[in-house]
């Protein structure tokens, strides 16, 4: 198994690493580049808590390889932030405090920038859908419903 | 118990003594101040302008630094921005047991609401003597005391520099006088401590630890609790010495360590296509529920106070009269798993013959004393420190890694081993709660008095946490010292413990028989979920409640109130009528509702559900009601929070959750083969808390979870014209139950 360069845009910076080629995005991310915002949940693809963005669309960075993604832009939870402070769903969670552990909370503000960055009032269904395979086992959803209405009122 | 009160009898002393508590309206310490009663065993003032505070618990997504942080930051006047909470660290931290029970506000809470108190006394008569002043000449802002007259200033922070402080005892009871002027709005909005950083990424849990030269780690499991390591298929040495990965085997306790965690991952999956086990015992022979039945089994008998006794069980009771109606029923749940979204994980380090592990166990105190046991090495060489892990719901794999991780720092000296367990791991290896049974008989007169009620619960230990005297509950131990010898446990006695918690209904039934049957030789390990054993018996109770309501054509709420005594179990179930009342219900809809006391001592919890059934048997949540009753507000968004995650929680658990298993092994390996409840049937909820000031805190993390699968059960029941019993209710169960009926 050999190694390669990669070279990856994250959050706004190019970024060379020199790794195996087979490496899941995820510990790219999380070991070469020391941006642990994204979990590492189940590693299969199947409980959202490693999302990122890339080009804007919500992609579960456990099951894909960082090779793969060299021409694009991928954003982590940290990048989220502007120069104007917080992004308007981090604002929303932030004034619902829409966590308990808060582990799964960066995959799914992840997938709800991936909707609301796109449009101010997407529909129920266009929530509902980005939010599928987001999975949380504190029950933290009631809190993170609050927050969805708030960003759809405002 | 004393005699006056077996004379009175329980419930008449219970109601008496929570007259006695609200007249006097006293505040007790609690049982944490009784062992660290010095105000610096709970403030600290080094860092300026800051107050620490020390507390035995540790934040699993309850929100309790928040909570801690708001009581004494209302009581000392010092903003709660500046209040901090120190992360529990056993070289410095007050030992409050565990975090777990519903017990953190209770115990940590009432302890720093008492030390707050003594704190801000102590403070101001201080000031006043050193000043020279009138009480009246003084204004108090955010921790600085001010003579208006001279402008000279006192804050905490030089007030904890003296020998006052340092000396000041905490009393053990305050009266009404010393309470009254901090009745403060409850209400409050505040962020949460740990927001911010959760929401950029920020807030490091023991998985995103970093050190130099750190190995990752992972452990190599066999196929199930039974298996013995015999060998390797394949030569592999060779290829991990080439790439730096360090293989640890210990009897069949096999772990894989590398400085790349990806190397290990791949690894691990490599190493386990090309390894031999010898099953040394299958892992079940019979469905969980015939075993639940068959197997040899210890019965207790447990009496109206909820404890459990080492006695005869009376037959049941025949009632021939006419005027009396007879029913029985049996009610099923399957295993459960706690299954945190990220699996659990600990760092450890051994250095200068000292362990430092960092972990995000509820128990850290018992598992320093468990480390000194295995490595006998003294306790005082053994630091515990908490870093957050993924949401805890009760004795998860939290301990297991923890002690892993100890296990393989010793033999990797002076190199901090981070180990996390897999996704695999944590879906095959924690220890669930138990699956259960129960077989119920109730007869009701025709007034609709229920005068006779029987519940005989038959399931697994709630109790495997490991302690010293238990190596053999960490699961890799058996796996190091190759004993598959299968432990059996022992019923434990003391009041709602385990598998009797909440059996002994709040309810006036006239004569009660209740049977705690503790079930050997089961298949799966056990342990503290959620609520432990009052998940199923409250469902149980409050469904069979509702059969024998409706042979009499008695309404839910009616049949409830009226056998009641306790007025803040009425007032919470009628708190719940007036919201339901108000929400027109949607077409097509049921509704159902359920109550519960935890504990019969805890908060109180009423839920109210409304659903659809629909003709596949997709059942869809639509609406939720809550009231709760935990006592003095502390903070009332953190309650919210607490109960409306917990009904999720428990709805998933109602709805979809069920551990599979086989002969061989647990099938039920990820999120594809344990279904939990997802965005798309959380139902609006309305949460309303009732605010008894002047009263005890109660915990509030359990309550509502045996009122939410019962409120789902009831609707259901409305929706299909019959109860269906067994848990988890799927179109395939449903279906099944339909069919026999
Ligand atoms: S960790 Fe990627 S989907 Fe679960
Ligand atoms: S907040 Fe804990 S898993 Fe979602």
């Amino acid at each position: 198994m050999s190694k390669i360069e990669c070279n990856l845009n994250i959050n706004g910076k190019n970024k060379t690493v020199n790794i195996h080629e087979d490496k899941p995005l995820i510990f790219v991310i999380r070991d070469e580049l020391g941006l642990t915002g994204t979990k590492l949940g189940c590693g299969l693809g199947q409980c959202g808590s490693c999302a990122v963005l890339i080009d804007g669309e919500k992609k579960n960075s456990c099951n894909v390889l960082a090779k793969d993604y060299q021409n694009c832009k991928i954003t982590t939870i940290e990048g989220l932030k502007t120069d104007k402070g917080l992004n308007k769903v981090q604002q929303a969670f932030k004034q619902y405090n829409a966590a308990q552990c808060g582990y799964c909370t960066s995959g799914i503000i992840i997938s709800l920038s991936s909707v609301f960055l796109k449009k101010n009032d997407p529909t129920k269904k266009e929530i509902l859908s980005c939010l599928e395979g987001q999975l949380c086992r504190c029950g933290s959803h009631a809190s993170v419903m609050k927050a969805i209405d708030k960003l759809k009122a405002s | 118990m004393p005699l006056w009160i077996s004379c009175i009898g329980y419930e008449s002393y219970r109601q008496i003594k929570s007259e006695l508590i609200f007249k006097m309206n006293s505040f007790y310490s609690g049982p944490s101040i009784k062992l660290y009663g010095k105000l610096r065993n709970w403030f600290n003032f080094d860092k300026n302008n800051v107050l620490q505070v020390y507390s035995g618990k540790i934040d699993i997504g309850q929100h309790i630094s928040s909570t801690l942080a708001l009581i004494s930051s209302k009581i000392t006047g010092i903003n709660y921005d500046q209040v901090e909470i120190i992360k529990l660290d056993t070289d410095i931290s007050p030992n409050e047991g565990k975090t777990a029970s519903s017990l953190s506000v209770p115990d940590s809470g009432s302890a720093i609401k008492a030390a707050s108190l003594s704190l801000r006394k102590a403070f101001i008569k201080y000031s006043i003597k050193t000043l020279n002043v009138n009480f009246e000449d003084i204004v108090f802002d955010n921790g600085i005391i001010k003579d208006i007259k001279s402008n000279r200033s006192i804050s905490y922070w030089d007030f904890a520099k003296t020998n006052e402080f340092n000396d000041l005892s905490i009393p053990e009871k305050f009266d009404e006088k010393e309470i009254r002027e901090f009745n403060y709005k409850n209400d409050q909005k505040i962020e949460i401590k740990t927001i911010n950083d959760i929401v950029t990424g920020n807030y490091e849990y023991v998985h995103d630890m970093v050190f130099p030269k750190m190995l990752h780690a992972r452990i190599i499991r066999p196929p199930n609790y039974f298996s013995k390591f015999v060998e390797f298929t394949n030569n592999i040495n060779h290829k991990l010495d080439e790439l730096g990965i360090n293989l640890l085997i210990k009897n069949s306790f096999l772990a894989i360590l590398s400085t790349d965690e990806y190397l290990v991952v791949k690894y691990l999956d490599i190493i386990k296509q090309n390894i031999v086990w010898e099953e040394v015992k299958k892992l079940s022979e019979d469905t969980v529920y015939n075993s639940l039945k068959n197997n040899n089994k210890e019965s207790l008998l447990v009496k109206s106070g909820g404890e459990a006794f080492y006695e005869n069980i009376p037959s049941l009771k025949e009632f021939k009269d006419k005027n009396y109606t007879t029913l029985t029923s049996e009610y099923k749940k399957g295993y459960l798993m706690h299954g945190p979204i990220g699996p659990s994980a600990a760092c450890a380090i051994f250095t200068d013959k000292k362990f430092t592990i960092y972990s995000h166990s509820q128990a850290l105190y018992d598992l320093k004393l468990s480390c000194s046991e295995y490595f006998k090495i003294d306790p005082n060489n053994i630091t515990l420190k908490f870093r957050p892990g993924s949401g805890c719901y009760g004795h998860n794999g939290a301990d297991d890694v923890a002690f892993e991780a100890a296990v393989l720092s010793e033999k990797f000296p002076d190199i901090h081993i981070l180990l996390k367990w897999t996704r695999e791991d944590e879906h095959c290896w924690e220890p669930y709660g138990s699956a259960s049974l129960n077989k119920l008989t109730g007869v009701i007169n025709d007034e609709g008095k229920i005068v006779y009620w029987s519940n005989e619960a038959f399931s697994d230990t709630y109790m495997t946490r490991p302690s010293n005297t238990e190596l053999h509950n960490f699961i890799s131990y058996n796996f190091i010292i190759n004993n598959f010898t299968k432990h059996k446990s022992t019923p434990k006695t003391k009041a709602h413990m385990g598998i009797h918690r909440n059996l002994d209904p709040l309810y006036d039934f006239g004569e009660n028989r209740l049977v705690k049957n503790l079930v050997h030789d089961l298949p799966l390990r056990t342990s503290a979920l959620r609520t432990l054993g009052a998940f199923s018996n409250v469902i149980a109770l409050e469904c069979f409640l509702n059969e024998l309501a409706k042979t009499k054509n008695i309404n839910p709420f009616e049949i409830r109130i009226n056998h009641l005594r306790d007025e803040r179990a009425i007032n919470v179930i009628k708190n719940l009528k007036d919201h339901m009342i108000i929400d027109i219900q949607i077409d097509g809809s049921y509704r159902g509702i359920g109550f519960s006391r935890y504990k019969n001592s805890a908060a109180y919890c009423a839920v109210g559900v409304e659903l659809k059934v629909y003709d596949d048997l997709e059942i869809k949540l639509i609406n939720a009601w809550i009231s709760v009753d935990a006592g003095e507000v502390a903070y009332e968004d953190g309650i919210k929070a607490q109960v409306e995650g917990g009904f999720i929680q428990a709805a998933s658990w109602s709805l979809y959750e069920e551990v599979k298993f086989d002969t061989k092994e647990i099938i039920s390996k990820d999120w594809d083969t344990y279904k939990i409840i997802e965005f798309d049937n959380i139902p609006n909820i309305k949460t309303s808390v009732i605010d008894q000031k002047g009263f005890p805190y109660l915990g509030v993390g359990e309550v509502v979870a045996g009122p939410t699968g019962a409120a789902i059960s009831n609707a259901i029941a409305d929706a299909l014209g019959q109860t269906v019993k067994t848990m988890p209710f799927t179109k395939e169960i449903i279906t099944k139950e339909l069919l026999e009926n």
